[in-house]
């Protein structure tokens, strides 16, 4: 998408003005007030609210990997639940299985090691998997992505993996297992801040990446690959770091997702989530961060004022109740098929839009 | 490999050594040879379906020709890729146009400079310190050599897919630069441009060539005789995939086969001066 147009009568000094992300006072402003709302406000809402915005933080999470493959570098996967899981699971059975020294116990740093080794591994896995677009595109690419989660989940974590310890299908994580340094992570509240510190280091990360070289050949390898190639981009190193980047996302996702769980199972990375995603990103607009949030937002809040909208009707169709999982997926497609129809460049979009109007207000012509 | 580092002026600095590329059934060239010397413009030129494309992508790898050699700085070259070749310098325009259409034109021209960024992942990721600085240092080099260059300031944020045809192909001129190239393979920059941008675009091209900051060495394929007799040094000539003649300007223009090729296709080469 072009650069967005800088409020009239603002121009730039520098280059590195021109390369800051926050280019004036205003958006300065916003910034600020964004903070006071993330850090402030929100923690104090009641824990149900939390709760909601937890979840949107972990589709956000989710969310942006598949936005790196898809939206900004072309390749379509439909299997990104699967890194999520390896990232889970990795990140569970390090906290539950691995014989930790005792400082390490004490000082709660089993966890946070567990996140950052399940991202690294979820990340190889991710490549493994990418290593077929190198010879494959598009519909082929989809079918490999797809192999991923059957294998990964369905496969090795269900027959193997879930098994280890012997506790049967669900692991189920004891209270005080998650702990960073001296917090114990307990509560909607507590996990928000943690969502809200990797969300905010995710973004970052591939804000910058985005600005950077590799992002620039991501996208030139999106937009026009063999023009790409001619100007020295090494096309299949770089289609496997975005793999191995969307993976490394996906891992501190699911490793982080632990945090709210009682119990973990293969269930919570069905192909469905996977779609789920995907979607996510076709309302949000692709190749957008704004597009990721948005989108997961708009889910999100939209599943929730879905069930709540239904337990009134509830009493007159008790099947609605029964049959939640139908309404929400129908709903979901709907929602998929109308933005594609009338707006096929997401919310971001909308947002762009907008902005711009404000930017330029009131020479606005 | 053993490339050799320091061409001087006039000496070979690309050789192609009698390629054959077919596809299928169909002989696009068949035993073609040319040497490039370093410092010179050496035109390719011949009738539509000649096989100039061809033999340029054969230059910067995106063909592999099945017989034959293609020799860049004394080191055969034939089994690189093109990402590879761009790095030992060998950068090119389309015939085609090949931009990023949807980005702006500072991103396309950034994207050429892609070969020389050399901070690493983890310091992009958190774009401090060295990644910022030769960010800077990378976008002052487009901004004072490129952008100025070509006189295209005004457009710098425009979206090129948006830009009239002329200015999308001297933003690909921009971008090709941007890799610093040594070797610039030029496919017909001069087509569908109208007189005033065949004349603004001649004179980049002769601008790279001769200024010392630059001194590149460039192929270019063209129809209009009028400036390929004007700008070349050398000329090489195809007809059906096959060598005609070459040498130079005036060798080629008065060579009997060269003549019965072009003849009745005389409106359709004639110079537009
Ligand atoms: N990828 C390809 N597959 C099959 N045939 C090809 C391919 N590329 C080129 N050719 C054939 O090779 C021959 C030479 O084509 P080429 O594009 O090199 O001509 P040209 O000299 O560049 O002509 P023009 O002046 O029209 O650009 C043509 O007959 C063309 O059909
Ligand atoms: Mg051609």
């Amino acid at each position: 998408m072009a650069k967005g147009f800088l409020p009239c009568g603002t121009y730039h000094q520098d280059y590195a003005h021109d390369h800051a992300w926050w280019q004036t006072r205003f958006v300065k402003g916003k910034m600020i007030f964004l903070a006071i709302g993330l850090f402030l406000i929100i923690p104090h809402l009641d824990s149900y609210y939390v709760g909601i915005v937890n979840m949107i933080g972990y589709t956000i999470l989710g969310a942006l990997g598949v936005d790196l493959l898809i939206g900004f570098t072309g390749q379509i996967t439909l299997g990104h639940a699967a890194f999520m899981a390896v990232g889970a699971y990795t990140s569970a059975l390090m906290v539950l299985e691995f014989p930790w020294p005792k400082i390490f116990i004490h000082l709660g740093l089993a966890y946070p090691l567990s996140i950052l080794c399940g991202a690294v591994l979820a990340g190889l896995w991710s490549v493994l998997f990418g290593l077929p677009s190198a010879k494959v595109k598009g519909f082929y690419l989809i079918l490999t992505t797809m192999a991923a989660q059957f294998v990964t989940v369905d496969f090795i974590i269900t027959q193997y993996v879930a098994r280890i310890g012997g506790r049967g299908q669900a692991f189920s994580l004891p209270p005080g297992t998650i702990k960073i340094g001296p917090w114990i992570i307990d509560s909607p509240t507590k996990v928000y801040y943690l969502m809200i510190i990797l969300v905010l280091l995710c973004i970052g990360m591939v804000a910058n990446l985005l600005r950077s070289k590799p992002g620039r050949a991501w996208m030139a390898i999106r937009d026009n690959d063999i023009a790409a190639e001619t100007l020295g981009i090494n096309i299949i190193f770089y289609k496997l770091l975005s793999f191995f980047v969307a993976g490394f996302i996906a891992g501190i996702a699911g490793a982080f997702w632990i945090s709210n769980l009682a119990a973990i199972s293969p269930e919570h990375f069905p192909w469905s989530w996977s779609l789920w995603l995907v979607g996510v990103i076709l309302i949000g607009g692709t190749g957008s961060i704004q597009g990721t949030i948005f989108g997961s937002m708009f889910m999100v809040l939209v599943m929730e004022a879905l069930q709540i909208g239904i337990l009134p009707l509830a009493d007159i169709y008790p099947q609605l109740l029964e049959k939640f999982l139908f309404v929400k997926e129908s709903t979901f497609g709907l929602a998929i098929c109308a933005f594609l129809i009338f707006e096929p460049n997401g919310l971001s979009y909308r947002w762009w839009q907008i902005k711009n109007y404000f930017n330029l207000w009131p020479f606005s012509y | 490999m053993a490339f050799v580092d320091e061409i001087k002026e006039g000496e070979e600095l690309l050789k192609v050594d009698n390629i054959y590329m077919n596809f299928g059934k169909v002989s696009a060239l068949a035993g073609v040879s040319c040497s490039v010397k370093k410092g010179s413009i050496h035109s390719i030129i011949g009738p539509n379906g000649a096989g100039k494309t061809v033999m340029m992508n054969c230059i910067n790898g995106l063909y592999h020709p099945q017989q034959g050699s293609i020799i860049y700085k004394g080191e055969k070259i034939n089994h690189l890729k093109p990402h590879h070749r761009a790095k030992l310098g060998i950068s090119r325009t389309f015939q085609k146009i090949e931009l990023f259409s949807g980005m702006t034109v500072l991103d396309n021209i950034r994207l050429g400079r892609h070969i020389h960024l050399k901070s690493g992942i983890l310091s992009a990721a958190v774009y401090l310190g060295k990644t910022a600085r030769e960010e800077i240092e990378h976008r002052r080099f487009i901004e004072e050599e490129i952008i100025d260059l070509l006189e295209i300031e005004h457009i710098r944020d425009k979206t090129v897919g948006m830009l009239p045809y002329g200015l999308q192909k001297r933003v690909e001129l921009g971008r090709a630069l941007a890799l610093d190239p040594e070797l610039l393979i030029l496919d017909e920059p001069l087509a569908g441009l109208n007189l005033e941008e065949v004349e603004d675009m001649a004179r980049f091209i002769i601008d790279v060539n001769e200024e010392k900051r630059w001194g590149v060495t460039c192929v270019f394929v063209e129809h209009d005789m009028g400036v390929v007799m004007d700008l070349s040094d050398d000329v090489t000539v195809l007809n059906f995939g096959e060598m005609i003649a070459s040498g130079t300007p005036e060798e080629v223009q008065t060579n009997p086969e060269v003549v019965k090729a072009y003849l009745g296709a005389e409106d359709m080469y004639a110079s537009r001066r």
